[in-house]
């Protein structure tokens, strides 16, 4: 599924629980501000679990909910509706106590006062509010934020806890919990500990340009089914060597081969692609996937434009490697400087090869490259479906450039592959 | 607005929102008086749901619930539902009827703390009214 439908069914897994948790808790016959109390803990609830199952990258949940990147969209939104949501709780307890008697409102917010089940809450949400603080800060290292992201699970656990501690019977809550468990142990057991990976054997290593390696990966046992465009989740096991890859990281695919072998390029951005410069043959990889729909074909054919910024020439590099195209297609390949130019002699070589392939190269230096000069080379625009692989700062420079020139939106297809 | 910014908005909102309402109220101690007429007895003596039993008005309205007895009469007029949801168990052990409040749900924290002011004593297992 790809186009403006393919988050609905995410988005339906974020709207579905909290609409099913109020629809149950529905309060009748009590004060506004206590509904609204009820009501905001139950959508808040419903979210955050909703936020905890879409956190979950299994290959099949993927592709039935519209794809990865989706998926950790509405994960990100759950779970930040849900802590706003929840913010009114106990505002709205506070508010309906001062209606009652303004007496009650200290004894109402006051921890001390209160049962360990209410502090529990109080927990759960100074928990949430930490961590979310942290995940919001940019400077953050990778591992770090990690850790303090995944404590938004913890904050999650504790609020349902509150929950059935408080109402003491099962039910809903108790399904809500069920279901906050079961993705928790997935995604921490299952899926960070490798159990749910397939292992791949580093076959050859090459270095098709600068600060950057290509891993010839073979299936130990069974394969991945993978097609050019794609990525998978790799973790390389040498701990030693490669210690901050101790973590599942996305890589691009950037051959498919008959044999079940694949090949990831990996460029040096952080700590783990820098340390993964110096992978050796022999080193065994865990490999999730694989996900993504970049470059799956579809729709009318139209003559195509891909364009390359750096690292993300891979995808395009895995379609080239393994057909020719069939539709007139331009790749614009912007690179840093001639030495950044990964594949450039197997690019050039596919272009003599092939007529309806033109290659355009060019090194841009440290500048923000002039697109509009590329783009009014192209005859027929609008009527071509862009393909745009590279860093945020290309793709939303070459959008409204687009746009301005008559390519409806529809047609234009980027990744966005940020897993923060 | 990004994310990071409507969270940082968010919590500074409900933050001071809290501190609006902390100091707004008066502190706890400045709750609802004592309830008047019968002086009850001392806590540790206990009464038995026969000497509950004797307090079923809405003018004198007795409950046991959870092991402790309820001398409600000063709070009836002030309960948020209709009179004849509360007042059948003036003189009753209701301890299911305050736990299971509307579709099996109990009542919240704060009723707990706003019940615990109207406490007389304990529940004493002599004697059961049929």
């Amino acid at each position: 599924m790809r186009g403006p439908g393919r988050s609905l069914a995410s988005a339906a897994v974020a709207f579905a629980l909290p609409a099913l948790a109020v629809a149950w808790a529905w309060p009748q016959g009590l004060t506004p501000w206590r509904s609204a109390a009820i009501v905001s803990a139950w959508v808040g609830t419903g979210l955050l679990v909703a936020s905890l199952l879409l956190m979950l990258r299994e290959p099949r949940l993927a592709r039935a909910l519209g794809g990865l990147e989706p998926m950790l969209r509405w994960h990100h939104r759950a779970g930040v509706s849900g802590y706003l949501v929840l913010l009114a709780h106990p505002l709205a307890l506070a508010l309906d106590a001062r209606a009652e008697d303004p007496a009650l409102v200290r004894a109402v917010l006051d921890p001390r006062l209160q049962p360990w089940a209410v502090d529990l809450g109080w927990g759960a949400l100074l928990l949430l509010m930490a961590g979310l603080a942290a995940t919001f800060m940019p400077a953050l290292a990778y591992r770090r934020w990690r850790a303090t992201h995944f404590a938004l699970g913890f904050a999650v656990a504790a609020g349902l806890a509150h929950v059935l501690v408080l109402l003491g019977q099962a039910g809903l809550p108790l399904l809500g919990a069920a279901l906050a468990g079961v993705a928790l142990a997935w995604r921490f057991v299952l899926l960070d500990r490798g159990w749910r990976s397939l292992a791949y054997r580093v076959a050859a290593v090459t270095h098709p340009a600068a600060a950057m390696v290509e891993a010839s990966l073979a299936p130990m046992a069974a394969g991945l089914r993978a097609e050019p465009g794609q990525f998978v989740l790799a973790r390389f096991l040498d701990a030693e060597r490669y210690a901050a890859c101790g973590a599942f990281h996305p890589f691009t695919i950037s051959d498919v081969a008959p044999d079940g072998r694949l090949k990831v390029a990996i460029k040096a951005l952080g700590p783990c692609s820098a340390q993964l410069q110096a992978l050796q043959p022999g080193a065994v990889v865990q490999l999730q996937g694989p996900f993504g729909d970049f470059l799956a074909a579809e729709g009318p054919p139209r003559p195509q434009l891909w364009v390359a910024g750096g690292i993300g020439i891979t995808p395009f590099i895995a379609a080239l490697r393994q057909r020719p195209c069939s539709r007139p297609t331009t790749l614009l390949y912007l690179v840093r400087s001639e030495a950044d130019a990964a594949f450039a002699p197997e690019l050039r070589a596919m272009a003599d090869a092939q007529p309806s392939l033109t290659l355009w190269l060019h090194a841009t230096g440290d500048a923000t490259p002039a697109l509009e000069p590329w783009l009014a080379r192209l005859p027929d625009l609008a009527h071509t479906e862009v393909q745009v692989c590279g860093p945020p700062a290309l793709v939303h420079a070459l959008l409204p450039l687009l746009a301005a020139r008559g390519v409806p939106r529809g047609q234009v297809h980027h990744e966005a592959f940020d897993f923060r | 607005m990004s994310a990071a910014r409507v969270f940082r908005v968010g919590t500074l909102v409900f933050w001071l929102a809290l501190l609006a309402l902390w100091g707004s109220a008066p502190p706890p101690g400045d709750g609802p008086p004592a309830p008047a007429g019968e002086a009850p007895s001392p806590a540790a003596a206990g009464f038995t749901l026969a000497e509950v039993a004797a307090h079923a008005r809405a003018d004198d309205c007795w409950m046991a619930i959870g092991g402790e007895v309820y001398d409600i009469t000063a709070y009836v007029e002030r309960h948020p539902s209709e009179p004849e949801v509360l007042l059948p168990w003036c003189g009753r052990e209701a301890t299911e009827a305050y736990r299971t409040k509307m579709r099996g749900r109990p009542h919240s924290a704060r009723a707990d703390t706003l019940l615990a002011q109207y406490r007389v004593g304990i529940l004493r297992a002599a004697g059961r009214v049929p």
